[in-house]
């Protein structure tokens, strides 16, 4: 009985009884909206991502009659843009049967950048000259160019969701969805978000949906959402990891995709691991990973993926033997290369090419036993005739040619 | 003819063009010549080590088939080459549709390199060559014949081409550098036919190459040859992972891939040959072979060959400071 609709809107608290934890600062949402006058301080809502930020503002603005005007990132926030959007949203009542207008701005932490020039002012203005609620929202309103805002508005503080408070409402989806969900699944889901419902209801579709049963292992491979990092702090928590699960957490939260982070490790291993002996250890671990990803691939059994991300994370993890120290990590190589070689690259195989048409060999074989030796005659004066005969470009040639 | 009207490899040079230039392989040669003489050939399956005349017989069976224009009845496909059996499929298909037109009643298809295709791939080529038999006929090609499947084997009349003897291959390096008037001396003879473990191929290129040089091929000129010809980044990098200078040894083997195009399986079986020409303990050597091994054996399922060489290449830093602390 799964529908085809993301969990997340099916099940979507529909009054602000409903929404799990964080009662205090939904409360304080709700009873700032009730008691709103005009000159009333503004809100600022505030916390990690999947909290039920948006959440709450929508579901009591409904509950409390409100009109809600919404503003958030994808929307082009230059002060133009929000004028002409909230202009007279913010002078004028509304003329539908609603109580009043709920301004609502999301993500205000991203208006912070050169596209959104004037945002921040035409939004500081908007706020003083409005004459009806106004609540915005944010990841990290601690920047220090969103200051004016935090002092013109009444803060609210968004926590991140136990894993028990997590763990009941996965529950009732599973119950509701006809699922028989192990409860260790639920928790690992639970602690996988880490406090993020919103993921956390994501991840339990993506790997319970259309199943009856839910094991622990169904879950296993699940990757933390929303926490991501770049390349460069992912390997940083790597490498500084002390425990089996620190290391798969780090790879969890990974922002590039695992086929890059692969690169990156394996670029950056010999710079960390300088040790001989933590170095084979640590790339006999990736060599693994690199074995599991590839049988992945090939029989397209995607869950061996999971012994993919062991090797890859704890395998290379705890090959330390000392403490970690600081490593000012690069770069991958063999991107660079792959990127600068790309034509040479391209030169020797249209060339192994049209050796193999004349010699009846394969490609790979024109690569490892005549191109070697084609490579020495063509720096000669016998080679001329030979670029001839085998149709070889000059660009071919100055690619074979054999250096030094 | 000399070599200033037709430069060319002289591997294509002197190949034979007809069954009986073949060297060795008397019985299998007697055989084809048998199948010409009926007009008639069955599947075939000819198997055997690196350069010891499967593709030529191959060709010359052709040639002595159908004469000049025999490319015109002729496919030869590689099975390295063609991206899976569902190409190879569809090429078979669009070639076996036509009727030959000539005096034999069917086409060939020169299948080579068949022990890479996977064992799926062969049982949907077995069912092609089912399916075709009327029109096309296969030579299949392999250097490991317990590679092909049980099916196909018992298809096809199987040939076994033996190793070339030393005399064969010197043989025929004699007298190709007599027709091309290159003079080489009985070292060089004999160090052509020590790098060119049997592989006639490999010998030809060596002499070609030497030759190239200008001046008389001997064995200093061959072995200039053989260390220009394998990469030296090969036995320079495993030199620099023992002596524990890994970045620099992983630089070489980016360029082995990247520059050379050489593949993962290639490169180790390079590195299996340079053991055995490092100044380590003797015992040590086997070691080295296990490690080696398994890296060679996990190329197979890895999804990246760079890793998994460079796996190697941590391995040997590790096994070098274990050789210097006794």
């Amino acid at each position: 009985m799964s529908e085809p609709a993301p969990w997340v809107d099916k099940y979507r608290p529909k009054r602000t009884s409903e929404i799990i934890g964080n009662q205090e600062a939904v409360q304080q949402f709700v009873s700032w909206l009730k008691n709103w006058k005009p000159g009333t301080k503004p809100v600022f809502l505030y916390g990690p991502p999947g909290v039920g930020k948006t959440l709450t503002v929508e579901v009591a603005a409904k509950e409390l009659g409100y009109e809600l005007i919404e503003l958030n990132a994808s929307d082009v926030r230059t002060e133009e843009a929000i004028r002409r959007a909230l202009g007279p949203a913010s002078q004028y009542g509304s003329l539908f049967g609603f109580k009043g207008r709920l301004i609502f701005l999301d993500e205000v932490d991203g208006i912070t950048g050169r596209e959104d020039r004037g945002g921040l002012a035409a939004i500081l203005e908007l706020i003083k000259e409005a004459r009806m609620p106004i609540a915005l929202a944010a990841n990290d309103p601690w920047d220090p160019k969103l200051r004016p805002l935090r002092e013109a508005c009444t803060m609210i503080r968004f926590n991140k969701l136990r894993s028990t408070q997590i763990v009941s409402l996965l529950r009732r989806i599973c119950q509701a969805e006809g699922i028989k969900a192990d409860e260790r699944a639920l928790k690992i889901i639970a602690e996988l978000s880490e406090g993020d419902v919103r993921s956390a209801i994501n991840d339990l579709q993506a790997v319970a949906q259309g199943r009856k049963v839910l094991t622990p292992e169904d879950v296993q491979w699940l990757r933390a959402r929303n926490r991501q990092y770049g390349a460069f702090d992912v390997l940083k928590m790597l490498f500084m990891a002390r425990t089996a699960r620190e290391a798969k957490e780090a790879i969890n939260s990974s922002l590039v995709d695992y086929e890059t982070l692969l690169q990156w490790i394996h670029e950056n291993l010999p710079l960390q691991y300088e040790d001989p002996e933590e170095l084979a250890k640590a790339y006999d671990a990736l060599s693994k990973a690199d074995v599991y990803l590839g049988r992945a691939k090939k029989t397209q059994r995607w869950e061996l993926l999971r012994y993919f991300f062991d090797l890859m994370s704890a395998g290379v993890a705890l090959a330390r033997r000392g403490k970690y120290h600081f490593v000012k990590y690069q770069f991958p190589k063999k991107i660079l290369l792959m990127a600068q070689t790309k034509k040479a690259k391209e030169l020797r195989e249209e060339a192994a090419r049209l050796i193999a048409a004349k010699c009846h060999v394969s490609r790979r074989v024109a690569k490892t036993d005549i191109i070697p030796y084609l490579s020495i005659m063509l720096s000669t004066p016998m080679g001329k005739g030979i670029a001839k005969w085998l149709e070889l470009s000059d660009d071919m040639v100055k690619v074979l040619v054999h250096k030094g | 003819m000399s070599s200033e009207e037709q430069p060319e490899l002289w591997v294509e040079k002197y190949r034979p063009r007809v069954l009986d230039e073949i060297v060795n392989q008397r019985e299998t040669v007697e055989r084809l010549k048998q199948f010409v003489k009926t007009k008639n050939i069955p599947h075939l399956l000819f198997v055997g080590p690196p350069g010891t005349g499967k593709t030529t017989a191959a060709l010359c069976l052709v040639y002595e088939l159908y004469g000049e224009n025999w490319r015109q009845y002729v496919l030869e496909l590689n099975a390295s080459d063609e991206r899976g059996i569902q190409t190879i499929r569809e090429r078979v298909k669009d070639y076996a549709r036509t009727v030959s037109m000539g005096e034999v009643p069917f086409k060939v298809i020169i299948l080579d390199e068949c022990d890479a295709m996977t064992a799926d791939a062969q049982w949907s080529l077995r069912r092609i060559m089912e399916m075709f038999w009327r029109t096309t006929r296969f030579t299949l090609i392999a250097n490991y014949g317990s590679k092909i499947i049980e099916p196909i084997q018992s298809r096809c009349a199987i040939f076994r081409f033996s190793p070339l003897s030393k005399d064969d291959v010197m043989g025929r390096v004699r007298y190709i550098a007599e027709k091309e008037g290159v003079k080489v001396t009985d070292d060089g003879m004999e160090a052509i036919w020590n790098v060119s473990g049997g592989d006639l191929r490999r010998a030809i290129n060596t002499l070609q190459a030497a030759a190239a040089f200008g001046g008389v091929v001997d064995e200093k000129t061959v072995y200039r040859v053989v260390g220009k010809a394998t990469p030296k980044e090969v036995r320079e990098m495993v030199e620099k992972a023992l002596e524990g200078k890994f970045l620099e040894a992983r630089d070489m083997l980016y360029r082995l891939i990247m520059e050379y195009g050489l593949s993962g399986p290639d490169i180790v079986r390079q590195v299996h040959t340079e053991i055995f020409n490092l100044k380590i303990p003797e015992d040590a050597k086997a070691e080295l072979a296990n490690i080696v091994g398994e890296i060679d054996h996990r190329l197979v399922d890895g999804a990246n060959d760079d890793i998994q060489l460079s796996a190697l290449l941590a391995q040997l830093v590790r096994f070098g400071r274990a050789l210097k602390r006794g």
